[in-house]
C-alpha cells in the first residue's frame, strides 16, 4: 500500500463511563463506555467505544415541549416512569434524558416530588439516564442535590453545568459519582474555559462530556458542527482540557419553522428527518451522545451508526 | 493566665499514656472510613488496640489521631450521647455538607470549644456565623451555655451541637477528612495530599474560649497542622494561637481564611444594571453635576493592605445632596480603596477604568471620560427617589466587589465634595496619574521575559495569536501588555497566555525559540516562527480586526501604512478591504502584517527593516492623527525632516507618482538596503 | 497574490513561459480539480477545495444532488421526475434551494432505451446529466442526444477505462473513474489524464457508510496536502446503492462529495438534505444576512412592540422565534450591521443611531405604530442614550439573551 495518510495526531479523546450495572454498584442492566477515539469519527472503530449513543428526551411537564411527540407518543407522556419505559422497550433508545422541567416554572418549591420522579425513572427503566436539573440559580442547590442523591450509584449523567452556573451540579456529580455536562455558546475556548473551571473544583477529566451547544439545521448548526470539529481536532492534537466525549443536543429541531408550517400529513416525516440529518451530520463531526425527541428518528439513527461500524476499513480497499 | 505551649506539653502527654490503655474494639456505624483521620492519614483502618498503637507511632503520637481514638473508644464503651448532641455523623449527611460546601451554599466551617464568660457574646458570635453562611460545630459547655441563652441548635439552624466536652471536637476534624476523600481526590494514607486540602481548600477556623484544660488544648492546637486559625477569647499567652475580641474574632477568622460574603445586592434607591449604560442625562434632567470643565473632579483606585480598610465602608466628606442647588456644578473626588490578597497595583489603573462603566450601570447616574476629566451627573428623578451621594459610594462598593470576587476582599469608598479637600487631593492624584503612566512609558520589551497572548478572536481565525510585548499592543489596539498580564493573573484560564520568552533568535527581527514554541501550539502546528518586529520575514499573523495595515512596496523599497477608516486606493493598488480581506484569517503572509495605530509610534516599529525611515506613505488624516507624537519621536531619533518626506494621497496617490515624490524630497528609504 | 492563495490558474497569466509555469502550476493549482457538469443556467462546477475542515476557511462548491432514473422506467415517468428536478425549489434565507440534475441508468443493457430514455430528459429540462452504463455502445448511443452539453460519464474502471476516456475525449465530457482501492485509484487517474481526460470524479465504490468516509477523507486530506497529486479529483456518491439512502446522502455532503446521485427523495427528506447542504457549504466568515426592513411576527397592529436587532441571520431566526412562542404580534426592525451580530456591530460602530434612525425612517416605521417605543437588544444598551436622542423615540433596554424576550415583553411592555 503506497500511499500513506498521516493527521498527525498525538492524543486520543478521555474514556467516560454511562451508567453502572450491579457489578458496580447501580442498577443499570447497560453500562456505556465512549470516548477513546483516536482518530476522526468513523475512520478507525474503536472496539471497545459503545458510541454514538441515541439518547431519547423526555420531560415531566409538556408545556414546552412540541405537540408533535405527545401526538406521537400519547397518554404515556403523562408519566414519566411509563414514558421512560416505552423510550427502553418500545422505541429502542440506548439511554432516557430526562428534562425535569417543572423547575423551570416560576417559584417551584416542591423539591421533594423532584426525588420522586427520578426515582420512579429510574425503577421503571434500566438504561443510563441523563438528567436535566433546574436552569434557576436560586433553586439549583437543592435539586441537584435531590437528583444526584436519588440517583446514587448510577453513574448518572447530570446537566448543565454553564460558566456562570456550575457549582451545585459540580457538587452532585463529586459527591455521587456521576459526570456532568459542560455547555458553552458554540465557542471553543469558553468550553475548554469551562472545563478548566470543573477540573478546579474538583470534578474530574472522565467525568466530563462537553456540550457545544447545538443550533438545529438550519439555524445555526454549521457552528456547531464547526465547534465539534475544532474540539475534536483540538483534542487529537493534544489539548487535554478539550479531549472530552461530545454530546448533540438541537433541542428547537421540532420547533422550527419547517417542522411547525410543514402540511400535517408531512409534519412527523419532516420533524425525523431534521433530527435525524443533525443528528447524523454531528456524530461525523465527532459528537457521541446524540439527543432526540421523536421516537421514530431512533433506528434511523441506529441503522446509520451500524453501517458506520464494521470492521476496521483500510483505506486502500480490498 | 494559661501559658499555652506548656498546656500543648502536659496534654500531649497525657493523650499519650491514655493511649496505652486502649483496650477492646470499638468502631463506628454508617461510615466506609473506619476513623477517618487516622484512615485519611495513614491508610490505616484502626479498631483495636493495635492498630491504634501502630497508627500512634506512625503519625509521630499526634494528639489529633490520639484524640480520636481516645473518643471512639468512650463512644463504644458509654453509648452515643443523647440528642442534640450529635456524636459522630454518618457518611450520607457528610456527603451532602460538601455538597454545600463545593456547590457554596455554605462558605466555610468553624468550631467552637470552650466556656463562653458571657451567655451572650457566645450567642453574638454564633448568630454572626450563621448570617455569614458558616457551618458551627459546638462541643464542649458552650453548648449548654447557647441552650440556655435560647439559641435554637441543629444542622437545620447551621449550629451542630457534637457532644459534651471538647473532645468531640475531634469529629469537627474527621469530618473534614471525609469531605477531603469524597471530594477532594484525597486517598486514604496520602498525608500530603490531606494536609495540603485542608489547608487550601477547606475553610475552617477554630474558636477557642475560655476554660480549657491541657489535654483540650492540645488536641486544638494539634489543629493547626491542618491550616486551621485558632482563635482565642480568654487568657491564653503564648503559642501559636491568635488573640481576638469577641465583635471581632469571625471576621478575623474569615479574614485569615480567605472566606468572603458575596455581594449580591446593592442597597441604594435606585437600579443598577447594564442595560442603563447607554442612557444619558441631558441638561433639563439633571439635578446636579460635577467636574466636566465646570467643578474639580477626579476619580482614583488605590490599593490598601488587607486590614487597612473595611469592607462595605462609604464615607461622604462634605455636603450632601440635600445641601446641593438644583441645577448646580459641584467638586467631587471619587477615592476607591481596595484590598485583596492577590491585588497588585498594577490593576489599579484597569480597575480604576470600571468606574466609568458602575456609575453609568445607576439608572440615575451618567459619568464620562477618566481620572480628573470626569463629568458625572445626578438625574432629578434619582434624586426624588431619594439617591444621596453616599449612594452612588454603596452602588461602587458593591459592584466591585461583586465584578471582582476572587480578587477583592475588601472595597472602601470615600466621596468628597467639600472643594478645599477635593483640590488639595487632586494634587496627590494627578501625582500617582504621572508615576503611572512613567512606568508603562519607560518599560521595553527587554525588561521582561514574559509576553502574553491573546486568542480573544480565534472564533473568527482559528489559528490566529497575538504576541503582546510592552512595546507591541495587540492589533486590535485594545490590549496593551499590562492589560494581557492582568487579565492572566485574574483569569488564569483565559483568552491571555502567558509567552515565555526564551532564548534570542534574531535580535534585529525579534525572534524568539518560546514564541515560536508557543506560536506553534497555539496555531494548531500552521505557524512555526514569528518575528515580532519584522513585516518582511514570518510576520505575526492577523484575524481581521487590526487597525492598520503595513506593507511593502517593492518599487519604492520601502513600507507604507493604511488605517481602516481610509476608504480610498493607496499606492499599492488595493484598498483597506481588499488588502484586510488577503491577510487576515489567520495567515502569515511575509511583507504584510495587521497591527495597531499605537505600534506604529513604537520603537520597534519596522525595526527588522531597519527602522521608521522605511516608512513612506500613510493617509492624511491618520498622519494628521499622529502628528504630534510621529514629529518628537523623529526629533528623537534626529531625523526632524522625517514627517514631512512621508507621502499621502494627497501627495502621492499612485505608485509611479509616489515614486517621484519619494525621489524629490529624497526620502531615506530609496537608499536604505534592499527590502527584496 | 491569487495564485498564492490557490484561486486562479497559472495559465491565466500571460507574461510567464511554459516552463515557470509548469514549475509554479504544479503548487498552485487548486488541490482538487475544478469540473464543470452541464452547460447553460444550471450547469454547476464542483472541486477546486483546499481544506478538510470548512472553519479552516470555507467549502467552496456545493455538491450537486442528482435524481436517477432507470431507462426502464416509463416515459412518463422519466418526464415526471425531470420536470420536479426542473422546477422544484426551496427558498431558505434568500437563496433558492434546488436539486441539480438528472442520473439515467442504463439498467436495460440496451443503447436504444438508454437512448430514448436520455432523448427524453433532454426534451424535458436543461439539466447537467449523468450518463450511467457499463457498456461503451450505449453510452455511445446516449452521447448522440446530449454529449455537447457535458454529462457525466459514469464510469470508468481498469477494464474499460481506454473505450471511455476515448468517449469522454471525443465529447469533452467530465470521466468519472471507479474503484474501492485508492492506489490503484490513483494509477487510474494518471492513465485516463495520460490518454487527454483531465475532468474526472472519483467514485470510490463503497460497500458501506463507513468505507466512504474512511476514503473520502483520506483522499481529501491526501490531495490537500498534495501528498497524492493523482487523487485531487472531486468525489462521486452514488447514494442510491448504499443500504441507507438518507443517510448516504448526508455523510456525503458533510464528508467531501461532490456529485451525490439519488432516488427522488421524500419531500422531508428533499428539504433536510438541501437545508444541511447549504449549512455545511456556507462560508463561515461570511455570515449569512437578512434583508433589511420591517418584519411582521403575527398580526401587529398600531400599538404592538416593535423590536430592533441586526440583519445576521443567525440573531434574526433566533429571535424571530422566540417571539412567534410568545403569541405576541410584534415588528421586528432589521437594520443593516452587513450581517454583523449584536456584540460585533455595537464594537465595530456598524450599529449606530444614526443607522438606526435612517432605518426607521427608511421602512416608514413610524406609520406602522403609533407609539413610539423601541426596544433594543440588551447588548446594545451603551447606545440607548443616542438612539434616544437621535430619533427621539423612548427606547426600552431588552434582555441580552433572545431566549428571554418573552419574560421581558410580558412584564414591561404594557400597552
Amino acid at each position: 500500500m503506497g500511499i500513506d495518510v498521516n493527521f498527525g495526531w498525538s492524543s486520543t479523546i478521555v474514556k467516560v463511563i454511562l451508567g453502572a450495572t450491579k457489578s458496580n454498584g447501580g442498577t443499570r442492566r447497560r453500562s456505556y463506555q465512549i470516548g477513546g477515539g483516536t482518530t476522526l469519527p468513523f475512520l478507525e472503530t474503536t472496539p471497545d467505544s459503545s458510541g454514538p449513543l441515541i439518547a431519547f428526551e423526555i420531560c415531566d411537564d409538556l408545556q414546552n415541549w412540541s405537540p408533535i411527540v405527545r401526538n406521537y407518543c400519547r397518554d404515556v407522556v403523562n408519566d414519566c416512569g411509563e414514558w421512560a419505559h416505552a423510550a427502553d422497550s418500545v422505541y429502542g433508545a440506548d439511554m432516557i434524558r430526562l428534562y425535569l422541567t417543572s423547575t423551570r416554572q416560576r417559584n417551584f418549591s416542591d423539591i421533594a416530588s423532584v426525588g420522586k420522579t427520578v426515582e420512579s425513572v429510574l425503577s421503571k427503566t434500566s438504561l443510563p439516564l441523563i438528567i436535566e436539573g433546574s436552569n434557576e440559580p436560586t433553586i439549583d442547590s437543592e435539586v441537584f442535590l435531590k437528583c444526584g442523591e436519588a440517583g446514587e450509584g448510577e453513574r448518572l449523567l447530570l446537566g448543565t453545568a454553564e460558566a456562570g452556573r456550575y457549582r451545585s451540579i459540580a457538587a452532585a456529580a463529586m459527591a455521587y459519582n456521576h459526570s456532568v455536562i459542560a455547555q458553552s455558546p458554540i465557542d471553543v475556548n469558553l468550553a475548554k474555559q469551562l472545563n478548566i473551571l470543573l477540573k478546579e473544583i474538583g470534578v474530574a477529566r472522565d467525568h466530563i462530556i462537553i456540550d457545544p451547544y447545538t443550533g438545529s439545521l438550519g439555524y445555526g448548526f454549521e457552528y456547531s458542527y464547526s465547534a465539534m470539529e475544532r474540539i475534536r481536532f483540538a483534542a487529537l492534537k493534544g489539548d487535554s482540557d478539550l479531549a472530552m466525549p461530545i454530546i448533540c443536543s438541537a433541542i428547537d429541531s421540532l420547533t422550527v419553522k419547517e417542522v411547525r408550517d410543514a402540511e400535517p400529513a408531512l409534519q412527523d416525516n419532516i420533524a425525523v428527518q431534521w433530527e435525524f440529518t443533525t443528528g447524523l451530520a454531528a456524530a461525523a463531526a465527532g459528537a457521541e451522545i446524540i439527543c432526540v425527541r421523536h421516537p421514530r428518528t431512533i433506528p434511523l439513527l441506529r441503522k446509520a451508526f451500524v453501517s458506520l461500524k464494521s470492521e476496521k476499513i483500510v483505506a486502500g480497499g480490498q | 493566665m494559661t501559658d499555652v505551649e506548656l498546656a500543648i506539653k502536659n496534654g500531649e502527654l497525657q493523650l499519650k499514656t491514655a493511649i496505652t490503655t486502649i483496650q477492646g474494639t470499638f468502631s463506628y456505624d454508617d461510615t466506609a472510613y473506619h476513623l477517618p483521620i487516622s484512615y485519611a492519614l495513614t491508610g490505616i483502618p484502626v479498631h483495636d488496640r493495635n492498630t491504634s498503637l501502630d497508627v500512634f507511632s506512625r503519625t509521630k503520637d499526634n494528639p489529633l489521631v490520639a484524640s480520636e481514638i481516645i473518643l471512639a473508644k468512650k463512644t463504644a464503651q458509654d453509648g452515643k450521647e443523647e440528642s442534640p448532641l450529635t456524636g459522630f455523623i454518618g457518611d450520607s449527611t457528610i456527603r451532602k455538607l460538601g455538597y454545600s460546601l463545593v456547590d457554596g451554599s455554605i462558605l466555610g466551617l468553624a468550631l467552637i470549644v470552650g466556656s463562653p464568660e458571657s451567655t451572650g457574646s457566645a450567642a453574638a458570635i454564633c448568630r454572626e456565623l450563621q448570617e455569614k453562611y458558616m457551618l458551627t460545630f459546638l462541643a464542649g459547655p458552650v453548648i449548654p451555655s447557647l441552650s440556655s441563652a435560647g439559641v435554637k441548635l441543629g444542622l437545620e439552624y447551621r449550629l451542630i451541637p457534637l457532644g459534651s466536652n471538647t473532645l468531640y471536637g475531634v469529629h469537627f476534624v474527621d469530618i473534614i477528612a471525609r469531605v477531603a476523600m469524597m471530594f477532594g481526590g484525597v486517598t486514604p494514607g496520602d498525608m500530603h495530599r490531606l494536609l495540603t486540602y485542608a489547608a487550601e481548600r477547606a475553610k475552617a477556623i477554630v474558636i477557642v474560649l475560655p476554660g480549657l484544660s491541657d489535654e483540650e488544648i492540645a488536641l486544638v492546637d494539634s489543629m493547626r497542622v491542618l491550616g486551621f486559625p485558632i482563635l482565642s477569647l480568654g487568657d491564653y499567652k503564648k503559642g501559636a494561637w491568635i488573640s481576638s475580641t469577641p465583635e471581632n474574632i469571625v471576621r478575623n477568622g474569615m479574614e485569615l481564611k480567605g472566606i468572603r460574603v458575596n455581594v449580591t445586592a446593592i442597597p441604594i434607591p435606585m437600579g443598577c444594571s447594564p442595560a442603563f449604560e447607554g442612557k444619558s442625562i441631558r441638561k433639563e434632567e439633571m439635578y446636579v453635576e460635577f467636574g466636566g470643565g465646570r467643578s474639580p473632579a477626579f476619580e482614583l483606585l488605590r490599593m490598601k493592605n488587607p486590614g487597612e480598610i473595611k469592607d462595605g465602608q462609604v464615607t461622604v466628606i462634605g455636603p450632601e445632596i440635600d445641601s446641593m442647588k438644583e441645577g448646580s456644578a459641584n467638586p467631587l473626588a471619587i477615592i476607591i480603596e481596595v484590598a485583596g490578597k492577590t491585588m497588585k497595583k498594577d490593576y489599579e489603573p484597569v480597575l480604576e477604568r470600571r468606574i466609568h462603566n458602575f456609575v453609568n450601570y445607576g439608572e440615575g447616574s451618567w459619568h464620562v471620560a477618566q481620572r480628573d476629566l470626569i463629568w458625572v451627573r445626578l438625574s432629578k428623578e434619582a434624586v426624588a427617589k431619594g439617591v444621596k451621594i453616599e449612594h452612588l459610594g454603596k452602588l461602587l462598593a458593591s459592584k466591585f466587589r461583586m465584578d471582582f470576587p476572587q480578587l477583592l476582599d475588601a472595597v472602601s469608598v470615600t466621596l468628597i465634595t467639600d472643594n478645599e479637600k477635593v483640590l488639595a487631593a487632586k494634587n496627590e492624584a494627578e501625582r500617582i496619574y504621572d508615576e503611572r503612566d512613567a512606568r508603562i512609558k519607560g518599560m521595553h520589551d527587554g525588561d521582561v521575559n514574559t509576553y502574553y497572548s491573546c486568542t480573544l478572536c480565534q472564533t473568527f481565525a482559528p489559528n490566529h495569536v497575538c504576541v503582546i510585548t510592552p512595546e507591541r499592543p495587540a492589533l486590535c489596539g485594545a490590549i496593551s501588555w499590562l492589560d494581557g498580564k492582568i487579565a492572566y493573573e485574574i483569569s488564569p484560564a483565559g483568552a491571555n497566555q502567558p509567552i515565555e520568552k526564551g532564548a534570542v533568535i534574531n535580535a534585529l527581527n525579534g525572534e524568539f525559540d518560546g514564541v515560536n514554541r508557543f506560536v506553534k501550539k497555539a496555531s494548531h502546528g500552521e505557524i512555526d516562527r514569528c518575528s515580532l518586529y519584522s513585516v518582511m520575514e514570518y510576520p505575526m499573523t492577523c484575524c481581521g480586526c487590526f487597525e492598520c495595515i503595513a506593507l511593502m512596496l517593492p518599487e519604492v523599497n520601502g513600507i507604507m501604512v493604511v488605517n481602516r477608516e481610509f476608504k480610498g486606493l493607496t499606492p499599492s493598488g488595493m484598498s483597506f478591504s481588499t488588502l484586510a480581506g488577503t491577510i487576515g484569517g489567520g495567515a502569515q503572509t511575509p511583507g504584510f502584517a495587521g497591527i495597531s495605530k499605537g505600534y506604529i509610534l513604537s520603537d520597534r516599529f519596522l525595526q527588522g527593516e531597519g527602522g521608521i525611515e522605511r516608512l513612506v506613505w500613510m493617509p492624511a488624516q491618520l498622519k494628521e492623527e499622529l502628528k504630534p507624537r510621529l514629529i518628537k519621536k523623529f526629533e528623537d531619533r534626529g531625523k526632524t525632516d522625517l514627517f514631512d518626506k512621508i507621502a499621502d494621497e494627497t501627495k502621492a496617490a499612485t505608485i509611479e507618482d509616489l515614486m517621484v515624490y519619494l525621489d524629490e524630497v529624497k526620502h531615506p528609504a530609496l537608499t536604505m538596503k534592499p527590502l527584496v | 497574490m491569487k495564485l498564492a492563495g490557490g484561486k486562479t490558474d497559472v495559465d491565466f497569466c500571460p507574461y510567464l513561459d511554459d516552463a515557470a509555469k509548469a514549475i509554479l502550476g504544479a503548487t498552485t493549482r487548486p488541490p482538487i480539480r475544478l469540473v464543470k457538469l452541464g452547460i447553460g443556467e444550471r450547469s454547476f462546477a464542483v472541486g477546486e477545495e483546499f481544506v478538510l475542515y470548512r472553519h479552516e476557511k470555507t467549502f467552496y462548491h456545493p455538491p450537486g444532488i442528482l435524481f436517477k432514473i432507470a431507462d426502464t422506467q416509463t416515459l412518463d415517468e422519466i418526464r415526471t421526475v425531470t420536470t420536479r428536478v426542473r422546477d422544484e425549489s426551496f427558498t431558505r434565507v434568500g437563496a433558492d434551494l434546488r436539486f441539480n440534475g438528472i442520473a439515467i441508468d442504463n439498467t436495460s443493457g440496451s443503447p436504444d432505451t438508454f437512448a430514448r430514455a436520455v432523448e427524453t430528459v433532454e426534451k424535458t429540462a436543461d439539466l447537467p446529466l449523468v450518463l450511467m452504463a457499463r457498456d461503451p455502445a450505449a453510452l455511445s448511443a446516449a452521447l448522440m442526444h446530449c454529449g455537447t452539453y457535458r454529462p457525466l460519464i459514469h464510469a470508468a474502471t481498469q477494464e474499460n477505462y481506454k473505450e471511455f476516456c476515448a468517449l469522454a475525449k471525443h465529447h469533452g465530457c467530465p470521466l468519472v473513474i471507479k474503484g474501492n482501492n485508492i492506489d490503484k485509484l490513483a494509477q487510474l487517474a494518471k492513465d485516463c489524464t495520460a490518454i487527454g481526460v483531465q475532468d474526472l470524479l472519483l467514485d470510490l465504490s463503497p460497500e458501506s457508510l463507513q468505507a466512504f468516509i474512511v476514503r473520502s477523507t483520506n483522499i481529501r486530506q491526501l490531495a490537500i496536502t498534495r501528498a497524492a497529486p493523482d487523487l485531487g479529483y472531486p468525489v462521486f456518491l452514488d447514494a442510491s446503492i448504499m443500504e441507507m439512502q438518507d443517510a448516504a446522502i448526508a455523510l456525503g455532503i458533510a464528508k467531501y462529495a461532490s456529485v451525490i446521485i439519488s432516488t427522488p427523495l421524500s419531500p422531508a427528506t428533499a428539504r433536510a438534505a438541501l437545508t444541511l447542504r447549504q449549512n455545511i457549504y456556507t462560508d463561515p466568515q461570511k455570515p449569512i444576512q437578512m434583508n433589511p426592513g420591517l418584519y411582521r411576527v403575527g398580526n401587529p397592529g398600531k400599538d404592538a412592540p416593535v423590536l430592533m436587532t441586526v440583519n445576521f441571520s443567525l440573531t434574526f431566526f433566533t429571535l424571530q422565534g422566540y417571539l412567534e412562542s410568545t403569541r405576541v404580534p410584534c415588528f421586528m426592525l432589521i437594520v443593516d450591521t452587513e450581517g454583523l451580530s449584536v456584540l460585533t456591530a455595537v464594537a465595530a460602530g456598524k450599529l449606530s443611531e444614526m443607522l438606526v434612525k435612517e432605518s426607521i425612517t427608511k421602512f416608514a416605521v413610524e406609520d406602522e405604530v403609533s407609539h413610539r417605543k423601541l426596544i433594543i437588544p440588551g447588548y446594545a444598551s451603551p447606545l440607548s442614550g443616542r438612539i434616544e436622542e437621535a430619533t427621539g423615540w423612548k427606547v426600552m433596554v431588552g434582555p441580552r439573551d433572545a431566549a428571554e424576550i418573552g419574560d421581558f415583553l410580558n412584564q414591561e411592555w404594557k400597552q
